[in-house]
């Protein structure tokens, strides 16, 4: 148990000190994972809401295959990415490989899936009484579903929420895609996994536990909204 | 204002509604009655161009009722349907009662003058700030009925609008119901209570199974 306080103890003195490593991983980690949110958003949220207010043939084969991408490890996403972005691979020529950019692609692809699913959870569990009610009052079809959008705002918001946090809590895309390069692709979750291998267990404990404030600030900033 | 013609509404292999004939002249007052599952509220939805029938003909004011979107957007805004259990917005009172408002850019002093006009119809001018979610049944249910006369559409159409609320709110909404064909308004109202034709004034419908079996005018 000492072993435990005591690194705790150098824990928090690695945080209070500012150390650039830790600010450095923070950073990468809140921006790749800030970028991948953003464009996983702009993805997800459109499909979610369209597959939740259409009707389609296929359409429980693609609620099921988006289900199924929720579960997809991270490790198989940056495997896929990673043959892309390989200097052997179709996209090699530009040069993205083991860059943030590469992470926040990565990122991109394993949080779409949980926006979409958690969007389309929203809009079936919409009351249904949303859209006659705006229709009936002289909206016209887009105006209704944007009358629905604002209804089922917190459902899209936890969405996105749900996205970051699976983005900024994996190591798989991270390390495969970014290197773990020093000041440069080196998030929290890859330095936490480096460090505690080289035996630096207190500097990968600081790193915990800022991971942990900032998934309790967003659930904070979430709850907060919600009770508006 | 209505005209029905042949009207029929197939949920799959169930007929909902059959209707052969039926006329709803302007600015009267109708009681539409019938047992649970006679088809009260299908009609309600093809009168308010909600839902289109499976068969037959509507003409609205004379014209015959196109249902491609662009004209069913326009039919939409001289009718308003009321439910049961209205839905209200998240957001204030004025919110909800201005929102047909906003859709018909009536917006500014105007928009807070009809806002209040209506409020105090339904004599809840003091709940203007109130949270819409936070209300009692009654007091939604009045807010919808505000939210509706606010527009001043040509017809409206109330889904049971006297059910599950107080005696006193009840009391009210059904004054300000009977007040509506004076000033020009059609409106169609279901209804249980076999008193309400005769209090009301209003020429009774009667629906059986999908059909209309009784239509008497005064």
């Amino acid at each position: 148990m000492d072993f435990l306080f005591s690194s705790f103890a150098s824990a928090l003195r690695l945080i209070g000190s500012l150390s650039p490593d830790v600010f450095d991983a923070v950073r990468t980690s809140l921006s790749v994972s800030a970028g991948a949110t953003v464009f996983a958003a702009l993805l997800g949220i459109p499909l979610g809401l369209l597959v939740g207010l259409s009707d389609f043939p296929l359409k429980r084969l693609v609620v099921t295959a988006l289900n199924t991408l929720m579960a997809v490890p991270t490790v198989v996403v940056g495997l896929l990415v990673y043959g892309f972005l390989s200097r052997q691979g179709p996209l090699g020529v530009l040069g993205l490989l083991f860059t943030p950019t590469a992470i926040v692609i990565g990122g991109t692809l394993l949080a779409a899936p949980i926006v979409a699913n958690y969007s389309l959870a929203s809009v079936r569990g919409a009351d249904p009484r949303i859209v006659p009610t705006a229709l009936t009052l002289g909206a016209g079809r887009l105006r209704a579903v944007a009358t629905l959008i604002g209804e089922i705002r917190y459902g899209i918001l936890a969405a996105v929420i749900a996205g970051f946090g699976r983005v900024v809590s994996e190591v798989g895309v991270a390390m495969m895609l970014g290197g773990n390069i020093r000041g440069y692709t080196r998030t929290m979750t890859t330095a936490i996994a480096l460090e505690t291998s080289k035996g630096e267990f207190a500097f990968g404990m600081a790193l915990g536990i800022v991971l942990m404030m900032v998934a309790l600030l967003v659930n904070l900033f979430l709850n907060l909204l919600q009770q508006r | 204002m209505y005209r029905l013609q042949s009207i029929r509404k197939c949920y799959g292999s169930t007929v909902a509604l059959d209707i052969e004939e039926l006329t709803i002249a302007e600015g009267r007052l109708y009681t539409l009655a019938g047992a649970n599952g006679a088809g009260k509220s299908t009609l309600l939805s093809i009168l308010a161009f909600l839902t289109p029938p499976t068969s037959g003909v509507i003409f609205y004011g004379g014209k015959r009722v196109d249902w491609n979107r662009g004209s069913v957007e326009e039919y939409r805004r001289k009718v308003t349907l009321l439910h049961q259990s209205p839905y209200l917005f998240g957001g204030s009172v004025h919110d909800n009662v201005a929102f047909g408002l906003k859709v018909r850019g009536i917006r500014g002093e105007e928009q807070r003058r009809i806002v209040d006009r209506a409020l105090d119809g339904v004599g809840l001018q003091r709940f203007r700030d109130r949270k819409a979610r936070e209300l009692s049944g009654g007091e939604a249910q009045r807010v919808a009925m505000a939210r509706a006369l606010a527009l001043k559409t040509e017809v409206l159409l109330l889904d049971e609008p006297l059910a599950n609320i107080d005696r006193e709110t009840a009391c009210l909404l059904e004054t300000v119901i009977a007040s509506l064909p004076a000033q020009g308004t059609t409106v169609v109202m279901t209804t249980h209570d076999p008193d309400h034709a005769g209090r009301l004034n209003s020429d009774p419908i009667f629906l059986e199974g999908g059909r209309h079996v009784l239509q008497s005018l005064r």
